[in-house]
């Protein structure tokens, strides 16, 4: 966005959800939710399925309208002052939709122009992000409706980083990419995290959670149960063995199927 | 395998039933008998045999081609091959098992009436050929299922490319214009009767498969065996040969999608230094250029508009001519009526960025003019100009219809939207799309509203007959034009930005999120905005078109004492009088219709939702997700 960012003053969290309350009909998706990513941290997120992980990140940045609470990124309220809590972070979603029929450099070109970018700015830029991630050459000319899952994915972070955020919301940044695409995008979440960035990603890929990130929250139903530190969360058992234990959750796939491959 | 995709589509239906889906049905069943029993009345019309040999032939021909292009409207039938892909089932047997499913479905048993119209004409004929008519009907309805099931694989694949896109635009304005100008078959049918075809007309028709049945028919009556045995048996052939080839084309996809390619890195960084809307346009304007479902509307609004300013060449009229670009226009409006539902979840990136709402409107509006605007005005004065008159009144439609078009069209896509599977869900698949007759019809409505003002200026001068004042027309279009463009547009902005994230959430979820409802909640209340707002505009449209420009008009024609006052029909001369009133009993009739068809849907659903609740107080019901 411009060149001039909102003030932050030091010390306040990158993203505090507070309360954040979510009810649809009769199913309450997440319920009084609190959150604390402090700055330059690299925060995951984890919970089952349904456990409301989407729900809450949609209403934290400002896609969903919460039934109560509020978030705020460095102290400025989304839902209050949306321009100037988005100048601040960049957002990917889990399978929304893009301007379809662009290439990724015109998708780059046409949100730098609307976030107000110079032109300058917008062409260095898009270069460099799309080369970064191995979107450029080949796949040059290629529609986003024709990219694979794993270059959707990359996009999408190209999107979200191209104004320049200092917090990254990213839900489920590694669901269904291959190993390359995931290489690429740790080694870049890694270098923005090391250069005084925060993230806060969403994944129930526990392994990966505990291979990146240094404060972990575990959500279920629509709760969060524990958040901290993620030595402090795992205790010496691993992070899969806790999540188990803290969802509370009975290990199914012990009984039955005796004719499977009898 | 029959019986069980027979059980399985059967239950598929029960749990699509309620609702909507329903009333189309019902009224789509009833419909379809009154044709059948419209062809069956054609079999004992009073000429010569052989003459009603060609009729039947003929009819018989617009029923395969009916199915045939069914699939290109109804979409996606109830069990597709896809969803047996991976099932260990031989190719030719899954294809008889779903033609055996296909059977199934008020269509089959609406056509199996129309087509009995063989055995009363071979009642006519004598006993032998009743005996032959019945294998015929059989092999005839086969055909007929094996076509549009066909057809259905066909313009799915053909829909995925921008030329297939392009070609389905047509097919469908042909079908739209045809629809609208039945009232031509009954002139032609008045003359058919007493002359008989021509020889050579004739003798297309009965080379047509559809035909071959009746053929045999005809035989039998002579004792012919040669022509009895023939037809059906070269009908059974193609049969076979169709279940083969169907049975071929079921596999996993072979005709593959042309892929579109993008601009290269040079000419994408263009543009750059103009500005959000700027942005937005030049991103409308590629997406118009490649998107199969855009070009389909690109080309189905002068599609639609030519075939229908050409129609009346038949008679020697060129009237409809210079209105040919106007209903260009008012055809891109109404096709365009959903811009935001077909980008889908796109609109993220839009809430992302706060204050470009105005911007994302603005460079839409100007997109669709920039593909609409110069083609309807060129449009309009070649039509005008082979006409030679009605200047005015042309330019004032078609000025007031662009600029209405571009003001409105995004208030509904806002208001009316609805939600249908994301682009990149269903790129293989483009004809699978929400239902978006509601904001067509909200569109077509409103924009003929916005363009009464400057057409009631032509009108007045033409009745004072103050040539002047009917030129004023042409400048009073491009005011309104201009106003609602602007503040319509203004509005659709402040609307997007005031219930973004409440959009967002029924694209996602594909439905609106609902309150907390109880007992007393009214109807009206509970359903949706944009249903509610749908509900209120019919029915006040219903009230103006069918009350004060219909019935009062008609009163007086018929009472003879006419006071003009402001009954629009009353104005025009003599003979366009009655076309008039018979046309706004039918605008308020059907205005009536749509809005007790939302009213009764709504608050069925209502019910449905209340008792569901009643029932429900143990756990909880699946919650829907977001994401």
């Amino acid at each position: 966005m411009n060149a001039v960012q909102p003030r932050v003053e030091d010390g306040t969290a990158a993203l505090r959800l507070l309360g954040l309350h979510k009810v649809f009909g009769e199913y309450t998706a997440v319920d009084h939710a609190d959150l604390t990513v402090a700055p330059g941290s690299f925060y995951g997120l984890v919970g089952p399925n349904g456990a409301g992980k989407t729900t809450a990140l949609s209403m934290a940045v400002g896609l969903l309208r919460p039934d109560e609470g509020r978030s705020e990124v460095f102290g400025v309220d989304v839902w209050a002052d949306p321009l100037a809590a988005r100048k601040l972070m960049g957002v990917l979603p889990d399978g929304l939709a893009l301007p379809e029929r662009l290439t990724g450099r015109e998708l780059l070109t046409y949100l730098g122009q609307l976030r107000g970018l110079d032109a300058k700015t917008v062409a260095d830029r898009a270069t460099e992000l799309l080369d970064v991630m191995e979107l450029s050459g080949d796949a040059e000319r290629t529609l986003v409706v024709d990219y694979s899952t794993g270059m959707r994915k990359k996009i999408g972070l190209a999107t979200a980083l191209l104004h320049g955020p200092r917090l990254l919301v990213l839900d489920e940044p590694f669901e269904a990419v291959d190993p390359v695409s995931a290489a690429t995008i740790k080694r870049i979440l890694n270098r923005f995290v090391a250069g005084g960035g925060s993230v806060l990603l969403s994944s129930h890929v526990m392994a990966l959670v505990e291979q990146l990130c240094d404060t972990v929250a575990v959500m279920a139903k629509g709760r969060v149960v524990a958040e901290g530190p993620l030595d402090q969360v795992r205790g010496a058992a691993s992070l899969e063995d806790t999540f188990v234990e803290l969802v509370g959750v009975k290990v199914g796939g012990g009984e039955g199927l005796s004719w499977l491959a009898s | 395998m029959a019986g069980v995709l027979i059980r399985m589509k059967l239950a598929v239906l029960r749990h699509t039933i309620a609702g909507p889906k329903a009333t189309w049905m019902l009224t789509g069943g009833l419909v379809g008998l009154a044709i059948a029993a419209g062809t069956i009345a054609l079999a004992t019309a009073d000429a010569a045999p052989g003459t009603v040999a060609d009729l039947l032939a003929v009819t018989f021909a617009i029923w395969a081609f009916g199915w045939m292009l069914g699939p290109a409207f109804g979409g996606d039938p109830v069990l597709r091959a896809e969803q047996f892909a991976l099932e260990p089932v031989p190719r030719t047997r899954l294809a008889l098992g779903l033609l055996g499913a296909a059977f199934v479905g008020v269509t089959t048993a609406v056509t199996l009436v129309a087509f009995t119209a063989l055995v009363v004409y071979a009642a006519r004929l004598g006993i032998l050929s009743v005996v032959v008519s019945i294998p015929a009907l059989v092999l005839q309805l086969t055909l007929v299922v094996l076509l549009s099931r066909l057809a259905a694989r066909f313009f799915g694949a053909l829909a995925r490319s921008r030329a297939g896109a392009a070609v389905t635009a047509v097919i469908t304005a042909t079908m739209m214009v045809l629809s609208q100008s039945g009232w031509v078959v009954f002139i032609a049918l008045d003359v058919v009767l007493e002359t008989g075809f021509s020889r050579t007309t004739s003798l297309v028709i009965r080379a047509l498969p559809s035909s071959w049945g009746v053929i045999a028919v005809e035989a039998a009556a002579r004792k012919d065996w040669l022509w009895v045995v023939g037809p059906l048996v070269a009908l059974a052939g193609l049969v076979v040969l169709l279940v083969l080839l169907w049975g071929r084309v079921l596999g996993p996809q072979r005709l593959a999608r042309p892929v579109v390619r993008g601009s290269s890195a040079a000419r994408a960084a263009k543009w750059t230094d103009r500005g959000p809307t700027a942005a937005v346009y030049v991103k409308e304007v590629r997406t118009w250029l490649r998107d199969p479902l855009r070009v389909q509307s690109l080309v189905v609004a002068p599609a639609f508009a030519l075939l229908s300013g050409l129609l009346p060449l038949m008679f020697d009229s060129t009237a409809l001519l210079p209105f040919v670009g106007a209903i260009t226009a008012l055809m891109a409006a109404t096709v365009s009526s959903n811009l935001y539902g077909q980008d889908g979840t796109a609109l993220w990136l839009t809430l992302m960025t706060p204050g470009t709402e105005l911007a994302d409107v603005r460079g839409r509006q100007l997109a669709w003019l920039t593909w609409f605007g110069p083609l309807s005005i060129v449009l309009t004065v070649v039509g005008t100009a082979i006409h030679g008159s009605l200047w005015p009144w042309a330019i004032a439609s078609t000025t007031a219809i662009l600029g209405g078009g571009a003001g409105l069209l995004l208030l509904t896509a806002v208001d009316q939207l609805v939600p249908g599977p994301d682009p990149h869900r269903n790129k293989n698949s483009p004809l699978d799309h929400g239902d978006t007759t509601g904001p067509a019809f909200v569109a077509l409505l409103l924009v003929l509203t916005a363009a009464t003002p400057a057409l009631c200026v032509v009108l007045a001068g033409d009745l004072l007959d103050m040539p002047l004042l009917m030129w004023a027309g042409g400048p009073a279009g491009v005011l309104t034009g201009l106003v609602a463009y602007w503040i319509l547009g203004g509005l659709a902005a402040k609307r997007l930005a005031e219930r973004g994230p409440e959009l967002l959430y029924l694209m996602r979820a594909g439905k609106e999120h609902e309150a907390a409802l109880s007992a007393e909640t009214s109807v009206i209340k509970a359903m949706p905005r944009h249903r509610r707002g749908l509900l209120w505009t019919s029915f006040f449209i219903g009230c103006l078109a069918t009350f004060p420009q219909g019935l009062v008009p008609l009163g007086m024609k018929l009472s003879g004492e006419i006071e003009r006052v402001w009954f629009l029909a009353l104005y025009l001369p003599e003979g366009l009088q009655w076309p008039v009133i018979a046309l706004m009993l039918l605008i308020g009739l059907s205005a009536f219709a749509l809005a007790s068809w939302v009213y009764l849907t709504e608050s069925r659903k209502l019910k449905a939702k209340l008792e569901r609740k009643a029932a429900e107080r143990r756990p909880q019901e699946q919650p829907l997700a977001v994401g």
